[in-house]
């Protein structure tokens, strides 16, 4: 405001001053006029000065209405705060790179027919399962989720619905519906996504008896008592159209019972353990096991009878004082237990088989993270199973004959994790579950891109 | 199934019993709870302030507490969002999903600060919605309890007046407090302080403290022994008098600037239980303040 009061006087006086008259005798009244005009030219200034002030006070107001209805405007996501995306969306994209001393398309699991996805990564790099997953609440009563996963199985893409169901919000009292496709609640790995996993591949049992993973289209309820700890009962019925599942089925095709407990041993550690119990009766489940007979695709061998499978989980969970960001360790054992009565039969060749089999393994992990960015963990898988029927040699064409004595692996891993959102894992298998023993290395990155996702327990 | 049977009046005991039940995210609204709801109300914290509230299991013990909440009162601001929702969906409990009456996240009622102007993941473990760490600062509590105090009476409306007067008494015992802490720390005004993470700008608001470095470049992100040795640098022309850490975080780095430089150490509770003499929201700021203050020395 000076700056430019100084500047204008300046400017009057030059002006005045190229003005000055030439006669001496005007002097007096021209000294008058130069002061009258000063005055003048003063009061335009103070007015100008004013009105100046005046404008600069009123858009302060502004500024601060516009600040006012920002930080009004800033709180409504904060309220809203649940997803910044709504729907909240987030990829996860991996890629492996394997190699391993023996040939993976001799890859066979000892005492089990392996379906689906069950084989080993394609060896030299190859691009994983690209998951995306949309999630929201749909209403005040219901929330829905689906997972879609695209990846590539000898050179064609296929895009699968790992899940896609909805779930009831406004039930009380501990009731929870969910319809759809959802993973089966037995076990505990089985309700995960693979990329939350602690290892790179599944567990053994998990590949012999699922083909990785298991999933059922159909309902599940459970119910949470008002207990301090929790326990958790429930069941689903499903379709019975996903392996060990299988066939033509109309109404019910499988059924499961599930329950769950667990608590707090400390403010260090929890746990939580589970049995669940699987039914099924399937007809005519398809073995896509080696069944390629000089060149031609036959239709493969096929299972008729009742099928269950028993699991119990075990978890524990440690952290000092309970801050899991810094250190942790976690322990999870889970047993399987499958039983086959039936029969297997190839239409094709005419073959039939009583078919009475015992399957069974486990797998015992601990993981311990020792730095906010680097976890290690071993794993140690076991197999075992017993198998009768009345045409061995047509059981052993679809990997249900147990040959070894005690099929194992040994895993190691170590993970170095850039951020919450990212993570770099190298693995070691020593793996004795096949015919041939085998040392394989994997190396993978899995990253998640968007939304935050909450991991469960 | 006699066991089972055994269990069935426990299903209904839920609606027989008077109390409220208050599932707390951090400490700091257990205990404010606690202080607005007296013996109406049983308060849980699902946390401690030795765990850093980002990343938090959602354990089995944590689900059975929330389905028997009446009532979740949480910071919100996304602070929770590793864990919260799954509780939601896994509890089976329809009064405290969101929005409803017993969903009440305590940013809700704050004018955050540090919204970040990019929202990218390049720039750490950054909160969309604003810094949620709002407790550091009594007037943040102060505005907090005042909206806790009318979901309380729309939870309960049998209790309204209790709650009612609780909240007068509470306030003005604040008020009080507020005005003494300030006198308290007076001297801190100005005084220029490293963070290790960019938890305390309600505090620094506050009391006048200024923030010249932050340990953590990015967010979340362990700092690299560079951004460290930058750090040194800086302080060499804009001296500090401290570096703070909160409780929960490991003090490494921390140690290491101290180690590098003549700076003081200050661990401040955070929350309430922080330190052993950090009981309850009152005690929590003097804490707070007699720490900064010791090592303003």
């Amino acid at each position: 405001m000076n700056l430019i009061k100084t500047r204008l006087a300046v400017l009057i006086t030059a002006t005045l001053g190229i003005n000055t008259p030439v006669f001496a005798d005007n002097l007096s009244s021209l000294k008058a006029e130069i002061a009258q005009m000063r005055s003048d030219y003063e009061q335009r200034i103070q007015q100008l000065e004013q009105r100046l002030a005046k404008t600069e006070a009123s858009s302060g107001e502004v500024k601060k209405d516009i600040a006012y209805v920002k930080e009004t405007t800033s709180n409504i996501p904060a309220s809203k705060n649940k997803n910044n995306f709504n729907p909240a969306i987030s990829m996860v994209l991996n890629g492996t790179f394997s190699q391993y001393q023996n040939d993976p398309a001799d890859y066979a699991l000892d005492g089990f027919s392996l379906q689906g996805e069950a084989g080993l990564h394609e060896e030299g790099f190859s691009l994983g399962e690209s998951e995306l997953t949309i999630s929201a609440n749909i209403d005040q009563s219901l929330y829905g989720q689906a997972t879609v996963a695209v990846h590539e199985h000898e050179g064609q893409t296929e895009l699968e619905i790992e899940e896609a169901f909805i779930e009831s919000l406004s039930l009380a009292n501990g009731v929870t519906a969910r319809a759809g496709r959802f993973f089966a609640p037995v076990g505990y790995l089985n309700q995960r996504h693979v990329h939350t996993w602690n290892f790179a591949d599944a567990p053994l049992i998990y590949r012999g008896l699922f083909g990785n993973q298991l999933s059922t289209d159909g309902l599940k309820l459970s119910y949470i008592l008002p207990t301090d700890q929790l326990i958790e009962l429930g069941g689903t019925v499903g379709a019975g159209n996903s392996y060990p599942g299988g066939g033509e089925e109309s109404g019910i095709g499988d059924w499961l019972i599930f329950a769950k407990t667990g608590g707090d041993i400390s403010i260090e550690s929890s746990w939580q353990a589970s049995i669940s119990h699987w039914q099924s009766s399937p007809e005519a489940r398809a073995y896509s096991g080696d069944h390629n007979h000089g060149g031609t695709v036959a239709a493969p061998p096929e299972f008729n009878g009742d099928t269950d499978i028993t699991n119990i989980s075990l978890i524990y969970k440690w952290a000092p004082n309970g801050n899991f960001r810094q250190k942790n360790f976690s322990l999870i054992g889970e047993y399987f237990y499958q039983s086959n009565d039936g029969s297997v039969s190839h239409e094709d060749e005419g073959e039939f088989s009583t078919y009475d089999g015992k399957q069974s393994g486990a797998y015992i992990e601990g993981i311990y993270q020792f730095s906010p960015q680097w976890r290690s963990g071993l794993r140690y898988d076991w197999l075992s199973s017993d198998h009768k029927g009345s045409d061995v040699e047509l059981l052993g064409e679809v990997g249900l004959l147990g040959s070894k004595e005690h099929p194992q692996r040994s895993s190691a891993m170590v993970e170095y994790l850039p951020s919450e959102f990212s993570r770099i894992r190298a693995q070691v298998n020593f793996d004795q579950s096949s015919a041939d023993d085998d040392l394989q290395l994997l190396l993978q990155y899995t990253v998640s891109l968007g939304a935050h996702g909450a991991h469960s327990y | 199934m006699k066991k089972l049977l055994a269990l069935l009046p426990l299903l209904f005991s839920h609606t027989v019993l008077a109390d409220i039940h208050i599932f707390a995210c951090e400490p700091e609204w257990a205990s404010l709870s606690q202080e607005l709801g007296g013996d109406k109300v049983t308060v849980f914290a699902a946390t401690s302030a030795l765990q850093d509230p980002h990343f938090i299991q959602a354990r089995p013990s944590l689900i059975a507490k929330a389905r028997r909440a009446d009532l979740l009162v949480c910071t919100g601001a996304g602070l929770e969002s590793g864990w919260l929702p799954l509780l939601q969906r896994k509890a089976g409990n329809s009064k405290i999903q969101t929005g409803s009456d017993g969903y009440f996240m305590a940013t809700d009622y704050i004018h955050l600060k540090g919204v970040p102007a990019v929202l990218d993941r390049s720039q750490g473990h950054i909160h969309a919605a604003g810094n949620p760490h709002i407790q550091t600062n009594p007037v943040n509590i102060q505005k907090v309890a005042k909206a806790l105090n009318a979901r309380l009476q729309r939870v309960d409306p049998q209790s309204a007046e209790f709650y009612q007067k609780n909240w007068v008494d509470f306030n003005a015992k604040w008020i009080e407090s507020m005005q003494d802490w300030q006198q308290q720390a007076e001297a801190l005004k100005g005084t220029a302080v490293v963070v290790q993470h960019d938890s305390w700008p309600y505090l620094f608001d506050w009391l006048g403290l200024e923030q010249v470095a932050v340990l953590e470049s990015k967010p979340g992100v362990p700092p690299s022994l560079n951004d460290l040795n930058t750090i040194v640098n800086t302080l060499k022309n804009s001296p500090a008098k401290m570096v703070i850490h909160a409780a929960y975080q490991p003090a490494r780095a921390t140690d290491w600037l101290v180690s590098k430089t003549d700076i003081n150490k200050v661990t401040l509770p955070f929350s309430v239980g922080g330190t052993d003499k950090s009981n309850d929201l009152f005690s929590l700021f003097d804490n707070t303040i007699q720490r900064l203050l010791d090592a303003n020395k």
